[in-house]
This record gives C-alpha cells, structure tokens and sequence, in this order.
C-alpha cells in the first residue's frame, strides 16, 4: 500500500476540516486541533488502479492566537492550500502561507482550493488574483463544502501530481 | 621537517651500507630479516585471503562476545547461502535438520497445549469464582468478552499494539496487534502519535534528540524508541519491567540494520516494511500474575469430562455402527436378497438393493440385530431369484400341491413330483409348471392319480368278498347281512370312481356250488346264486349295465390249504358267490 503525507493548510474558518469531513475516514475528534493543532484524517484514492492512502493532516487555521506548527509540515508530499473566496484576505493569507511551507519542505506538489463556492454573492476574490496565481502554473479549485464541489477532484488532481514528482 | 627519511630515501643511501645495517640492527633490536619482511608487507598492500582465514574465526568470536551486530550483519549472508543450498541439493540440509524435526514439533506442539491448558484453566477458574461475577459485570459494561476482562485482570503487562513510524513523515511502516486485542485505524494513530512528538518538541522548546520516551494513561502506557528514521512505539497494558525496553531498542536497532536502505529511501510504499514483522513481534511480550503451582484441575476436570463424554458416545457410535455392519451383511447374505448400496444420510440409515417377494423381510432382521425400524430406510427392486430354495417355494406357490404330493427340485431346475394326487390336479401340474420362473423340467417319479389308487382298493374290497350260501339252497347263510352290506357300498364306489377318471369296469358275480350234486344242477344253482346277488345290487340302485352274474358250478373249488379248504371239509363253504372285477386299460 502506498502512502503519502498531505497537508491542509490556510487561514482559521476558511472551511478547511467541513470541506473534507464528509469525504474522509476519521476517528479524532475536531478538538484535537485546538489542543494539539492538527487532526489526522485518511482519504483513499485510486489512479490507474493504484490505490494510495492519503495521510491528511489537517492543521489547526493559523490566527492571531495560533501560529502554524511547521513541524507538522515535515515529510509531506504534498499540500492543500485553503483560501474563504468570501474573505479575500484570506488568499492573500494563503500565498503567505505557501511561501513559508516551501521554505520548510521544499517545493512540493500543493493546490489551492478557493472556498465557500457556494456563497458567489458574497465572493470577494478578484478573478485577476486568481488569473496571477494561474500564470504562477498554481492549480486553483473552486470548492464548496456544502455541495461537496471540487473535493474529489482537488484530492485526485494533488495525488496525481505527487505521484508524478 | 623539510627531508623526511622515507623508506626509499633510507634504503637508497643506506643500502650497501654494511655499518647501517648493524646500527639499525642495534637501534631497533630487531632481527634484519624481520624488518624486511615488514617492508615487503607494507609493499604489497593487498589483503590476503591466508592472513584473513588467520583471524577471522577469532573476530568472529570476539565480535559475538561484544555486540550483536555481526549476526544480524551475517543474517542475509546465511539466508542466501541456505537458499543457495537447498535450490542445489534438498537432501544436504534435508539430513542435516531432520534429527531436530521430530523434536521441535513435538516441543512446540506441547508448548501450544500447555499455554492453551493454561488460558483454559484460567478462564475457567475465575468463571467460577465471586470475582468472576464482578468481572462479568464489567464485561458487560464495557463490550468486551469475558475472557478478554480476564485476560486483562490477571496480567502483570502486556504489550498489545507495535507500531513502527518513519520518523520523517509520520506514515505507518507496519503494525501488529495481539489477539483479542481491539484497535483503531492504525496509519491515523501512527500519526497522531508522530504529530504529539512534534508537539511536544514544539511546546517545550526541547532538544531535537531528545524525544518523548512514554506516556502513560491509567494502566495504559505508550513507550517509544527512536532510531535515526523510525519510531518504535508500543502499546503497553499494565506495569511493564525495565527489561522491555532493551527488547524495544534491540528491535529498532536491528530494523534500522538490515532495512536502512528502505527507510533513507521511503517514498510511502510500505510493502517492503512486511519482514519488519518478526522484529516486531519479538515485542509483543506479556506476563501474568505467577501462580505458586501450575495447578491444571479445573483444566484437567473440564478435559477429562469431554474425554469421557467423547468415549461413551464414541462407543455407542461404534457399538451401532458395528450393529449396522453386522446387520447389512446378514441382509446380503439372505438367500433372494442383494444389498446394492448402503449408508447413512440425514440421520438415518438406508438400504439399496433387490429383493425376491418370497425373500424373508427385512424388518425382521432389523430387531433380531439390535437396531430400531424406524433408523432404516429400504429401496428394493423386485427380482426373480433362481435359488433352489426359492424355485422350490415358488413351485409350491403355484402348483399348490395337495398334501399327499411330495415336490423337490433339483439343481439343474427340474421338478421331482411324487406320491399321489387327484388326476385333476396332475394334469394341471403338468401344464402349470412351464410357467414357473426358474424351472427348466417336470419329473414324475412314482406319481399315482389318487382315484387309480381308490379303484383298486375298492376293488381288492369287491373281490374280497365271499358271500356263503346254505347247502342246496339259494339263500344266503347266517351273519351274511354286513358283508352284503359292505359290499353294496364298495360297488358302488367303484362305479362311482370309474366313472369319474372315465375308466370302464366290468364286475361278474360268480356263483358257485360244492361238489355233491351233478353238474348240471350245480350250474343251475350256482346261477341262481350269483343273480340273488346280483339283484340284491340292483335293489340297492345300483346301475347292472357292468354287471352280470354267471354259475360256474364246482369247476372253481377252493384252494386247498385255505381257512376256506378246512371249511370244505364240512362240504359248506363251497356253495358261495365270489366278484370279479375287471377295469379297462388305460
């Protein structure tokens, strides 16, 4: 069996732990992440026949209160990047966030899921930021938590990507 | 120092130099020869094999004497070379191993029945004790199986989860678990165990060797060896000894020896983590509270009860089993029964075969060996057997023979039919016997019709009689009545018997006279005589076309030596009437 260490990674309340946890194999509560900072949950994927165990770490959203444990970003292969597309601070937020990762690991595979698709009234996130990141060769999904929209694909797309690297 | 004195520099100047080589001898006060031999071996650097072969049985002893490294170094070596072996020739490490087969079997074997004795023993030990019922409680409270909350409740410690970590990521290399043992999803745990690690080293600012050796939670305690890429974590129920420890480390230590290529070059396939087990299962150690004594009673009562159940029933099964045999093969053995097939099914016991209708039945064999009707199931196919005996029964069945007739058949098939039966019956007989299955001949041996035999009593009775006439006279003597009687009854008789078998009959009643008067008149009056007779029948309806009565005198005297002959004497019993009867030929 194969297995890879993914992250999630993003700023606090961008939907980050609603928006896998109807996709995912879990047996920790979301208090682990207040106390300990992350929540480990497991998301299986098949590509080309291939099954490979997806280890999420979920780390607790970086705020004023709480900073991003980068020892927890040790050995992954790879990252989801969570943004609020209602909060566009919040991507801002993720570019930083991403910087400082690959300052830790190293350039590794990652995609930046824009969240909350489901709120476009209230979306924030010019499409010019996005169109900057996605001449950056950044892979951005839109996503809902609600809908469940682009999370399989933003799961099969990163593990892909990692598999090629 | 700006001119070194090497070795080529010493040797060139000094070479020829006789005075150099005696004051080196006497600085150094080693013999010449010596000290050439140790230029020439620094001259040929290579190692050689005959300098090794020198040493190495003593490093090799050294070493295992030290560390144990050399033998877990030498475990690939020794593997291959056996692998090696056996692909080239079986037999060699065959015969080298086979007198230590027997043994192990036999201690692993009794190792396996001893623990399971044991855990047996327990479980039923405490089942019955007043801590049992609390335990039941808790059991029941908690969802785990009695056994288990022994388990737990007798034991100094167990180590009931290993899980090997890469120490980079955090994934799972490889986990066990004891029996009985519940668990969760061991790849989260494992990383959760790895992300408390770094929490830990992130909260406390501690050192980065330094690492999170237990944790402990009730009488649950996670103890943590670290080697440079993975973790060894165990799950430990209970006080575990110090001792464990070194096990841990000696585990990590030698998956870290002989997998650490793998683990530099971890990418998440674990599948080459799978012969981490053995190391791993080294540390699946446990311990239960001593007993003073093994004392295997419970165990023993519990065992030997099933022992003894298992013997009656056993016996029982044999005993009906045998019955069974016994029986099926006393059914094939009966004359005009095959047995086909036989067994058992659904809980009863059948029988295929064939059977001949005049065969014994079954059922009766069925209680005579012990067995219950209602536990056998027949299937028959009729069939004609050709058995003596059974020709001999079926020839009986339809020929119906009277009892006077005495029937045999023999072993070419042929009825042999004797003694005397009525015309009727042996004609049929002679028709019937054809279409008996199995009979191939009908034989009459001495075979009289019973109405032949009665005309010839009655006959013999006919001509018996002698009636007695008074001298001269046509009237019958004294005391004659019962005999004309008699007589007048077997005539008829004889008539009626002819005429049933169609035979013709003819009966002359002669009258005779004695010899005193003339011939002529003896005639007349032995005539008379024979008519009175004659008539007398007549009077008694019986039909006179056979008969006829005729006088012959004296010309038919009575035999001399006769009771008759000495009644002659007195010149009276010559005047009588005698019969005559004759029959037709057939």
């Amino acid at each position: 069996m194969l297995q890879k260490k993914v992250c999630m990674i993003g700023e606090f309340a961008t939907g980050k732990t609603s928006l896998v946890s109807q996709f995912v194999h879990s047996i920790f509560s979301e208090k682990y992440q207040t106390t300990v900072g992350v929540k480990i949950d497991k998301k299986e994927i098949e590509i080309n026949n291939k099954k490979v165990n997806l280890i999420l770490w979920d780390l607790h959203g970086e705020d004023e209160f709480q900073k991003l444990r980068l020892s927890y970003l040790r050995g992954s292969s790879g990252f989801l990047l969570v943004a609020d597309g209602t909060r566009s601070h919040t991507l801002r937020k993720a570019v930083d966030l991403k910087e400082r990762v690959e300052k830790e690991v190293g350039k590794i595979p990652f995609i930046l899921m824009l969240n909350k698709w489901d709120l476009q009234e209230e979306w924030e996130i010019e499409e010019s930021e996005v169109n900057k990141l996605l001449a950056n060769a950044w892979t951005v999904i839109k996503s809902s938590a609600k809908s469940g929209l682009g999370v399989e694909e933003a799961f099969q797309t990163l593990t892909l990507k990692i598999l090629e690297e | 120092m700006d001119n070194p004195l090497t070795k080529e520099s010493f040797k060139n100047g000094f070479e020829n130099s006789e005075e150099l080589l005696e004051l080196r001898s006497l600085l150094l006060d080693i013999e010449p020869s010596k000290v050439n031999k140790l230029y020439e071996s620094l001259d040929n650097l290579e190692v050689k094999a005959e300098d090794i072969s020198k040493i190495l049985p003593e490093a090799v002893i050294l070493s295992s004497q030290k560390e144990e490294y050399l033998s877990s170094a030498m475990v690939s070596t020794v593997e291959k070379a056996i692998h090696e072996s056996v692909s080239n020739d079986l037999n060699i490490l065959t015969k080298a191993i086979f007198p230590i087969i027997g043994p192990a079997i036999r201690k692993a074997v009794a190792t396996a029945f001893d623990d399971m004795l044991q855990s047996m023993n327990q479980a039923l030990e405490h089942s019955l004790s007043l801590k049992s019922f609390q335990w039941r409680l808790e059991a029941q409270r908690t969802g785990k199986s009695f056994a288990e909350i022994v388990l737990l409740r007798t034991l100094i410690y167990r180590v009931e989860q290993v899980f090997l970590i890469h120490q980079n990521n955090g994934l799972l290399l490889n986990h066990i678990v004891a029996p009985q043992v519940s668990t969760q999803d061991p790849e989260l745990v494992s990383g959760m165990l790895s992300a408390i690690q770094d929490f830990v080293h992130d909260s406390f600012q501690t050192n980065k060797q330094d690492i999170l050796q237990s944790m402990d939670f009730g009488d649950l305690s996670i103890w943590i060896e670290t080697g440079p890429s993975a973790i060894l974590a165990a799950i430990i129920r209970g006080n575990a000894p110090q001792d464990l420890r070194l096990v841990l480390q000696n585990s990590i230590e030698k998956i870290h020896l002989k997998f650490d290529r793998e683990l530099h070059n971890f990418d998440g396939d674990t599948e080459s983590f799978e012969d981490t087990k053995p190391y791993l299962e080294d540390c699946l150690q446990s311990k239960y509270k001593p007993r003073g004594k093994k004392n295997y009673t419970f165990a023993w009562f519990f065992l030997s009860g099933i022992a003894i159940a298992i013997a009656i029933l056993s016996f029982f099964a044999i005993r009906e089993r045998l019955r069974w045999e016994k029986f099926v093969h006393k059914l094939d053995s009966q004359p005009g029964i095959r047995v086909v097939n036989y067994g058992r099914r659904a809980n009863k016991y059948y029988v295929l075969g064939m059977r001949d209708p005049l065969a014994i039945h079954p059922q009766r064999l069925i209680e005579q060996n012990n067995l219950k009707p209602e536990q056998v199931n027949f299937e028959w196919e009729s069939y004609t057997s050709h058995e003596s005996e059974f020709l001999l029964k079926r020839t009986i069945e339809i020929l119906q023979p009277p009892k006077t007739v005495s029937i045999d058949v023999d072993k070419s098939g042929s009825v042999v039919v004797s003694g005397s039966a009525p015309r009727k019956w042996i004609l049929s007989a002679r028709n019937s016997w054809r279409f008996i299955p199995g009979i191939i001949n009908f034989r009459e041996n001495n075979l009289v019709e019973i109405e032949i035999s009665k005309l010839d009593n009655y006959k013999q009775q006919v001509e018996k009689t002698v009636l007695f006439f008074i001298e001269k006279t046509t009237n019958l003597s004294p005391k004659q009545d019962k005999k004309l009687e008699n007589l007048a009854i077997n005539v008829q008789k004889l008539i009626d018997t002819s005429r049933l078998i169609n035979r013709e009959i003819f009966i002359e009643v002669i009258g005779h006279s004695n010899k005193l008067g003339t011939a002529k008149v003896n005639k007349i009056i032995s005539q008379k005589r024979g008519e009175k007779i004659l008539n007398y029948l007549k009077s008694r309806d019986i039909n006179p076309r056979n008969m006829a009565a005729v006088g012959v005198g004296y010309q038919q005297p009575l035999k001399i030596g006769s009771k008759r002959n000495n009644q002659n004497k007195l010149g009276v019993v010559e005047t009588r009437v005698t019969f005559k009867v004759f029959l037709d030929r057939e």
